[in-house]
């Protein structure tokens, strides 16, 4: 995963045209990994994709009849009960959940990581209820809120992003650093960041992934200029492609005096700057 | 307010016999608008009879009309109250017969109470009656809307008239309608984003150089120095130098080097405490300034501290 983030800015020259066209979508849901993933790929260009990785889900069940929660609290483990509040909070390792009850018998989970993991949490909540006598039936399970986040290649113009987009977009500078942008159809709130960076709460997966397809073409538009990529990722990101000896496909991306045409193992003042082969000591 | 009857009977300038005459109802005139003749007087007057002073010792108002209507913002408020004295009608016991009916609409107390609060608000921001008027007008709306009715009546306050400075074009930080409001900085601005729903406006985002003049001459730094942070901010925006943080932030930044370039050098606390940003705040606004330094400075600037020698952070 680290070597995604230094290998953005090599897609960061994407036209609004591709981008738009990420409309293959498949919902890749990896065990091996903790993070439920959303991949989309682009059919024309296999080397683009754009993560969303969902990083919360929110869900909430019934377990249809009243709890002592004082009970749950002296004889349980992994407990916390607020009294001020009537809470009762619990917590499983596997997988990494928090479990609110009220001792109407409503609780609600939050930490899952993808929807199938909110459904098995909450049947082991049931399941540890159950253990301890309560006449417990798992119904009204519903997802209440997905929180997804995603990395945009560039930088965005956020100023004039929310100067457009007046009736969708929220951007006050003093209450939070980025532009809230509703959709009211998909309701889904999402924050763009000018870093890029883009989160978004939805009821579902689907209405995430939806909102994202829907804001990326208007987000391209006020991507920043190729200027605006600090030097430092230029840098990182040539010294990593000279590693792996690849030549890149886009040429805009490197620093002014980054000479293209040159071979990577040609001696010229370029290669004495980005030498890390075995000739030089400080490697 | 210019007249509509316009009957041939009726005076008229001699020299502008078309222009309709304009009526001065306090001095009782019909004055021609074009060159200033008075062509008809003695029309009923219907100001004040008397006038009255705050400091006369006898208090009895001569005023036989009551106070002027509060517009837009009330309703029935009729001054008119019945007096009560000692050779006035009492019944046996010594109680007046006629009670002083001085009850009010509960709705029209707490928006009197809401209008004082946001008068005071005003008085120690120091802002004049419109931006307060105007203040109280969104209030007004707020409340008959309904929608932000579980919302303490102070909080709407203080986001009124955030909302107030911002569409005069004046705005202040939040931080400045906190130091007046004993509401919390979260919750105004979360009332802010639902008043904005509510009345379905928009504000304008707020700008550097909005603050420049207030917080420069709070720091006593003179208008040289505010031109050319102002002009630095403005550079430093455009260049997109500092992407992502908060204007106020970008602007203490420019003051910092304006005055740092200049003989009145302030600390960043100093400029801290005045625009209510941290001292880490400015450091890290004026780190990501600093490099293009030669840029952001106007071309006219005359430097007692050359570009050189300004501190790295």
């Amino acid at each position: 995963m680290s070597g995604e983030t230094i290998l953005a800015p090599l897609v960061a020259p994407l036209s609004v045209g591709v981008i738009g066209e990420i409309s293959g979508t498949s919902v890749a849901e990896s065990e091996d990994t903790q993070e439920g993933t959303i991949s989309q790929e682009d059919p024309g260009d296999t080397n683009e994709s754009l993560d969303i990785f969902i990083n919360n889900v929110v869900s909430s069940f019934s377990v249809r009849c009243h709890l002592n929660l004082k009970k749950i609290a002296m004889e349980g483990c992994h407990v916390e009960y607020k009294r001020e509040t009537g809470m009762l909070n619990m917590k499983i390792r596997n997988p990494l959940t928090t479990a609110s009850i009220w001792s109407s018998g409503k609780i609600t989970v939050t930490g899952a990581r993808s929807e199938i993991d909110a459904k098995v949490a909450a049947r082991k909540f049931a399941r540890i209820l159950q253990k301890f006598g309560f006449n417990v039936r798992f119904s009204n399970f519903r997802i209440v809120n997905v929180l997804g986040t995603c990395s945009l290649p560039f930088t965005v113009k956020i100023v004039e992003f929310s100067g457009k987009y007046r009736e969708n977009a929220s951007y006050e500078p003093e209450l939070h650093p980025g532009v809230t942008y509703k959709l009211k159809s998909l309701k889904a709130t999402l924050k763009i960041f000018s870093t890029g960076s883009i989160t978004v709460t939805a009821p579902s997966v689907n209405n995430v992934k939806e909102a994202i397809d829907h804001v990326i073409p208007l987000v391209a538009e006020f991507k920043a200029g190729e200027g605006d990529i600090s030097r430092k990722i230029l840098l990182k990101e040539a010294r990593l492609l000279k590693e792996k000896k690849i030549r890149p496909r886009t040429i805009v991306c490197y620093p002014d005096d980054f000479d293209s045409d040159d071979e990577f193992d040609s001696d010229d003042e370029l290669s004495d700057e980005f030498s890390y082969d075995d000739d030089s000591d400080d490697f | 307010m210019a007249s509509t009857n316009r009957r041939p009977p009726m005076v008229c300038c001699p020299e502008h016999p078309d222009s309709p005459l304009v009526e001065d109802y306090h001095a009782g005139d019909m004055i021609c608008p074009d060159c200033g003749l008075v062509v008809g007087d003695r029309v009923v007057d219907v100001g004040t009879e008397w006038r009255t002073f705050s400091n006369e010792k006898d208090t009895k108002d001569p005023s036989r009309v009551g106070a002027a209507e509060n517009p837009l913002l009330d309703g029935s408020d009729l001054s008119t109250m019945i007096e009560t004295g000692p050779n006035l009608a009492t019944d046996e016991f010594g109680k007046p017969v006629y009670r002083n009916r001085r009850t009010m609409n509960s709705a029209d107390r707490s928006l009197l109470n809401a209008f004082r609060e946001i008068n005071q608000m005003g008085d120690r921001l120091n802002l004049p009656k419109m931006i307060a008027d105007r203040a109280s007008t969104l209030f007004k709306q707020v409340q008959e809307s309904k929608s932000l009715k579980g919302r303490s009546n102070d909080a709407v306050c203080a986001a009124c008239m955030y909302i107030a400075c911002r569409q005069e074009g004046v705005p202040r930080t939040l931080k400045e309608i906190c130091a007046v409001s004993k509401i919390s900085k979260k919750e105004i601005g979360r009332v802010f984003k639902l008043i904005l729903k509510t009345l379905e406006t928009n504000v304008e985002l707020i700008t550097t150089g909005d603050f420049m003049s207030r917080f420069c001459s709070n720091l006593g730094l003179s208008t040289r120095i505010q031109k050319a942070a102002t002009h630095i901010a403005r550079k430093a925006v455009d260049m997109y130098l500092v992407p992502g943080r908060s204007p106020i932030s970008v602007a203490a930044a420019a003051i910092y080097m304006a005055s740092q370039a200049s003989n009145e050098k302030k600390t960043q606390k100093e400029i801290g405490d005045v625009a209510g940003v941290a001292e880490v705040t400015i450091r890290q606004a004026y780190k990501l300034m600093y490099p293009k330094a030669l840029d952001l400075f106007p071309k006219d600037f005359k430097f007692d501290t050359p570009i050189e020698q300004l501190p790295t952070q």
